[in-house]
């Protein structure tokens, strides 16, 4: 299967992105591609859904601002660290980002958390108006491994809530053309 | 300062890095840099590849400059291969390094060592009070991101360029349709020189050797011959011969020398100071407009040198975009063969060097990687010695923050790889 790189598609009012963030060739830090990579086989054959656009960013840092835009709905999912047992997934809304990565993990200085709060304090208005991340707890970040079991079988799991979260914004997707509302 | 430092995880720093400051009787007594450098692993993890996965591969052992590892990656793999690339092929891996320069230096210049210079705690706290030096900054990466994503397919992760040229053409429109965005990154290029020049550096100069790539017809990125402020020329392939690694037991990185135990200083000031006068004439009036005067000894002021470079880059990506009118294949046919091969390049933070050797079968069963940081590692440390006089009466935050600084103004890429760390600071 194809996974479209980034922009595919264009933009289309109530533009929803999944993006899988993370690095391929360290353990467990390849989660959310590998939990995106696999949503993407399962669910998005099955129906056509215009609007939904699926991207897969190794270390974006703060590129992920130009990832973002356009969006109305953004599901991140990343591979984070903090005191959970590998494998636990997280469901975070983006006001609950910021004490998420004071307490635990950040992208070198260009976390998640970091880069929204940089666009949402500059009034980036093409950021989207609904932030979602999918968090997967990492255990091995061994450089050249692959995923740990724990990880690894979790990911139908993941799959399936990132599954639910799109199909409950499909629902809810706006289909006119009218003004964007501003970010909150 | 009373206390030892200690700072587990270097902010706005590209990478995982760990500084430690010890003290004995109010004076310094140890300086630990400690940086994980994962291009070492990668080495390993080449070996058995076949030779065409190698830009792939080697373009995620960083997110900030995934062109510069492709670029010196292709070379080596072309060397060993005996592989001439058209010259249509060279203008657009130089176009292709336009773009990572006009994304990386933005990033650097404003959102990385900008802060500091201007006494802001980070980038967030910068973009509070001054929204549009900010916005200026993405705006200027962004230029730089679509660029990448124009020529390489993707912009984090780019996946067209090959071994022996490039998978497909870009159209000529498309390359084309980018030059207006261009020439305003080209103008607040300019603008950036002139805010870089009043900015309040510290007053530190040392006498380094710079090392940098050098061509008699162009200032030298996408490849080159290796020169030092010392005189000594290096043809690429002999460069382990005159630029040796040790190995240090605290760290994961290996420390530079020349092969006179001597530490050297790759990067931005390197290049500049090397290569000046190969600049293209915007960028050379640029800096002749505020009155820059060479050589440039203050690391700090690696920030001139890159926003005299965001001129170059942005100046002659406009120019190469224009010129671009490929013809025939996008790629050379390649015959197998064992071989060996060497590839050099400047990435945004100095000298990168691949050497491969690949059999038969285009399998490879040697890999080196250089990354520059590895070559400014000892050069670091022995700059955070000099600094440490200065610095052992400061308060401890500001004492801290001294130190950080000047590792930042390096620049330093020192994870590549990891995109997340802990960042519980401890300081003892």
């Amino acid at each position: 299967m194809k996974v479209p790189h980034d922009g595919a598609g264009g933009n289309y009012p109530g533009t929803i992105k999944v993006i899988g963030i993370g690095q391929s060739m360290r353990g467990d830090d390849a989660a959310g591609l590998a939990a995106v990579r696999l949503w993407n086989e399962t669910y998005m054959p099955i129906t056509d859904r215009p609007g939904v656009q699926v991207e897969l960013a190794e270390l974006p840092g703060i590129g992920l601002l130009d990832l973002l835009e356009g969006a109305w709905v953004a599901i991140l999912v990343d591979a984070v660290s903090s005191d959970a047992a590998p494998g636990t997934i997280h469901v975070l809304h983006e006001a609950q980002l910021e004490a998420f990565s004071k307490s635990a993990s950040s992208a070198h200085g260009w976390g998640v958390a970091e880069t929204l709060s940089l666009g949402r304090k500059l009034g980036i208005h093409t950021l989207p108006e609904i932030l979602v991340l999918i968090g997967i707890e990492a255990g091995n970040l061994e450089v050249g491994t692959g995923l740990s079991q724990e990880v690894a079988s979790i990911l139908p799991a993941a799959a399936q809530i990132i599954e639910q979260r799109v199909s409950t914004f499909l629902t809810a997707q706006p289909h006119s053309t009218s003004p964007r509302i501003s970010p909150r | 300062m009373k206390h030892d430092i200690h700072i587990p995880a270097l902010a706005r720093v590209e990478g995982e890095g760990a500084l430690t400051i010890r003290l004995k009787d109010g004076a310094i007594n140890e300086i630990l840099l400690n940086i994980y450098e994962p291009p070492r692993f990668f080495e390993g993890f080449l070996l058995g590849k076949y030779f065409q996965d190698l830009p792939d591969i080697t373009a995620r052992i960083c997110g900030i400059c995934p062109v510069a590892y492709q670029m010196s990656s292709v070379q080596a793999a072309e060397a060993a291969l005996q592989v001439t690339i058209s010259p249509d092929v060279r203008l657009l891996r130089q176009l292709f390094y336009c773009a990572e320069y006009i994304e990386s230096h933005s990033l650097h210049i404003y959102l990385l060592q900008g802060p500091d210079l201007v006494g802001y705690e980070s980038a967030l706290s910068l973009a509070a009070d001054a929204p549009d030096l900010v916005k200026l900054a993405l705006r200027l990466k962004k230029i730089g991101n679509d660029l990448l994503k124009t020529i390489g397919g993707r912009s984090v992760h780019p996946v067209n360029a090959c071994v022996g040229g490039w998978h497909r053409w870009p159209t000529v429109e498309a390359i084309q349709a980018l030059i207006p965005e261009l020439e305003c990154a080209k103008q607040a290029s300019i603008d950036t020189v002139k805010w870089a020049a009043g900015l309040a550096y510290p007053d530190f100069e040392q006498d380094y050797e710079f090392v940098a790539l050098s061509r008699l017809e162009e200032y030298a990125i996408y490849d080159g011959y290796i020169v030092s402020s010392t005189g000594k020329r290096t043809a690429p392939e002999d460069f382990e011969k005159n630029y040796i690694e040790t190995h240090v037991e605290r760290s994961s990185a290996l420390h530079s020398h020349t092969i006179d135990d001597k530490t050297y200083f790759v990067g931005p000031l390197a290049r500049l100071n090397l290569n000046y006068k190969l600049l293209r004439p915007s960028a050379r009036q640029a800096a002749k407009d505020i009155g820059l005067k060479l050589p440039l000894r203050n690391p700090y002021k690696s920030l001139i040198a890159r926003a005299i470079e965001l001129v170059h880059c942005t100046d002659l990506a406009i120019e190469l975009a224009n010129q671009y009118q490929p013809r025939g294949p996008s790629f050379r046919e390649i015959h197998l063969r064992p071989g060996e091969g060497v590839g050099v390049s400047e990435a945004p933070r100095g000298l990168l060097y691949h050497r491969y050797v690949v059999d038969e079968q285009g399998l490879v069963r040697f890999a080196r990687i250089t990354p520059p940081t590895a070559q400014n590692f000892a050069q670091m440390e022995a700059d955070l010695w000099a600094l440490a006089p200065a610095v052992v009466s400061q308060p401890q935050e500001q004492a801290s923050l001294s130190f950080e600084h000047l590792l930042r103004s390096y620049d330093p890429c020192i994870s590549c790889s990891a995109h997340f760390l802990k960042l519980n600071i401890e300081k003892s």
